[in-house]
């Protein structure tokens, strides 16, 4: 049981990510592949602090400005320079690929003896963190629907849906996405700070192929809560965390059924596949 | 709709219900990160070494769990906590990214590594440079380098440019690398070496390598060019440029000649530590060794080619 506990507790980790992505993709229709390079961002960020005794308290908001910078670029470059938004998150992935090995100085970081943010509680350690990743996700949860329920985040989300007609009401699109790539690489990249802090290391290749994942995650969510007929912001950022989790779950389950291993991520594939299907198979009778 | 619910809800039960069995026979978990021809190799000498001492998993008297994430890190871990799940004896990691992930992971159960650096390399010291206690198996340092490259001298005395690629994403690539540059500096070699990310940039990285001229190629042993090794020698054939190397699974692979570890025994000495841990049932006495079997091998083929030979001190290897 401990095992799929442990799964729950990387998918919550993932949440951030998940949400931010859930910003670039669902609210501004930009699948933000700079993802990949501000997770790993957060975590070198992360480890580098965290291994010269810099207090927590510095590091997220550091992690969080670093993260932010990242997504700023992209947009910027996608907004003022009319650069495609697909390749202009490549662009900041990539280039973020040598900032990151600069950021580290190696490839690999072991946090050994680092405080960590699931020292702050007592109790064991999948009990701290339990309790840690719980609280952070469900802060970062209320204060993110919260603002996506502001005039300032309704502005943000009707960018997304018509730009033409919420720029002739005087709002500046281009800084409206400016600011939403900024804030969903920022949750990328504190979930990079949480997952550093899970699993004891930072690597270089820790972001690879994470946005797909996000992306993967956003969709089940949003199947789960198609479900439930659901259409409120605030319940689709829970779907989003809950997608999440299923994710990790699926992956959990197909390890432990004890496949060969060659047909590991064939078997993710279809077990997504399966879930994501259920809701319109019924539709289509 | 409760009917969909419901199925949801289900499959996520019954991904939970799988309950631990009671355990008669000793649990050996392997951890390995991704699938490769010459990873493969250290994983067939450990379990090997286990057969040799009476330790199969078809005579049932050794449970098995084996998890390959497929190069994936969130896969890595959780196929980590999965092992761990199963409340294993020991644990085997393949290579240095699953050390450090059992490690991290478990302070208890004995880690028999292979194809990973000496733990102060990899990061794993603390402060006091000691390693983590419950840390074994085996350990390569990098003096392998120095006589790698220097085979280069003995076998082509005007050999002057050398081109190398290595992983930018590898702790232990980097810092061969170094060691390689110290080296060559040493013995008058201009060294040329590019980054490489993926083994997808490696065929356009070595031929701008060949581009420049080099005299001789060394490959030095990272996941990169031994998932790559044969679009380099092809490469290299083509100009006529030989390759060097430290790992003899990458000789057979088609490099021309190396002084250094061989995979297979690398696991097979991991193995062999395992092994005495299951028989004594303490970890009493064991420590992280060096890897023992290293020596100098040709690939009589290339040898062919190049019109070189090799003395006694040398051994042929073949596919």
């Amino acid at each position: 049981m401990n095992f799929y506990l442990t799964a729950v507790l990387l998918g919550l980790g993932f949440s951030a990510m998940g949400m931010g992505i859930f910003i670039s993709m669902r609210i501004f229709n930009i699948p933000d592949i700079t993802t990949d390079g501000s997770f790993t961002l957060g975590g070198a960020v992360t480890a580098i602090m965290l291994t010269n005794d810099q207090p927590l308290l510095i590091v997220l908001p550091c992690v969080f400005i670093a993260g932010a910078t990242a997504g700023a670029i992209t947009a910027f470059i996608h907004t003022r320079l009319k650069v495609n938004a697909l390749l202009s998150g490549i662009l900041v992935m990539t280039a973020l690929y040598s900032v990151n090995l600069a950021i580290m100085g190696r490839s690999n970081i072991p946090l050994i003896n680092t405080f960590s943010i699931f020292n702050t509680t007592s109790g064991s350690e999948i009990q701290s963190q339990l309790i840690v990743l719980t609280l952070f996700t469900g802060i970062i949860f209320i204060l993110l629907s919260w603002l996506l329920k502001t005039d300032f985040g309704l502005a943000m989300r009707a960018t997304g849906n018509n730009e033409t007609m919420i720029r002739s009401m005087g709002v500046n699109t281009s800084l409206m996405k400016i600011t939403g790539l900024a804030l969903a690489n920022g949750l990328t990249a504190i979930s990079g700070f949480l997952i550093v802090q899970i699993q004891g290391f930072s690597d270089i290749g820790m972001g690879i192929g994470i946005v797909i994942l996000g992306l993967g995650s956003v969709m089940i969510g949003e199947i789960t809560m198609k479900v439930f007929r659901i259409n409120n912001i605030a319940l689709h950022l829970l779907g989003v965390i809950a997608g999440t989790i299923i994710f990790r779950l699926i992956l959990a389950f197909a390890l432990s059924t004890g496949i060969d291993a060659l047909y590991l991520k064939l078997v993710v594939s279809l077990f997504v596949l399966l879930i994501v299907s259920i809701p319109n198979l019924k539709r289509s009778e | 709709m409760n009917f969909r619910i419901l199925f949801l809800f289900s499959l996520v039960f019954l991904a939970s219900c799988s309950q631990p069995e009671k355990k008669t026979i000793p649990v050996i978990g392997f951890l390995d990160l991704l699938q490769d021809e010459t990873l493969e190799q250290a994983k067939t000498g450990f379990f090997d070494a286990l057969k040799a001492e009476g330790f199969d998993e078809n005579k049932k008297n050794i449970e098995v769990i084996y998890r390959n994430a497929q190069g994936d890190q969130p896969a890595l871990i959780q196929s980590c906590d999965y092992i761990l799940s199963k409340n294993p004896d020991l644990i085997a990691t393949n290579p240095t990214l699953s050390t450090i992930t059992a490690i991290q992971k478990s302070k208890t159960v004995p880690v028999f590594m292979m194809v990973s650096p000496r733990p102060d390399l990899a990061g794993l010291t603390d402060k006091n440079g000691k390693a983590p206690g419950n840390l074994f198996g085996v350990y390569e340092t990098l003096d392998y380098i120095d006589t790698s490259i220097a085979l280069i001298r003995k076998i082509f005395p005007s050999a002057k440019k050398i081109g190398t690629i290595y992983n930018q994403s590898e702790p232990q690539s980097v810092d061969a690398l170094n060691e390689i540059t110290n080296e060559c500096a040493s013995l008058g070699f201009d060294l040329i070496a590019m980054p490489v990310n993926s083994s997808s940039e490696t065929q356009l990285v070595v031929q701008s390598l060949l581009n420049k001229k080099i005299d001789a190629f060394f490959a030095l042993p990272d996941n990169v060019v031994f998932a790559s090794m044969e679009i380099i020698v092809n490469s290299c054939d083509k100009q006529n440029v030989p390759v060097f190397t430290s790992e003899e699974g990458l000789v057979k692979r088609g490099a021309l000649a190396a002084f250094g570890a061989d995979m297979y025994q690398w696991g097979y000495q991991s193995g062999k530590q395992a092994a005495l841990f299951l028989q004594n049932k303490t970890v009493d006495g064991l420590f992280p060794e060096i890897v023992k079997y290293r020596r100098k091998v040709y690939n009589p083929e290339k040898a062919a080619i190049y019109h070189v030979t090799f003395d006694s001190s040398f051994v042929s290897v073949k596919k």
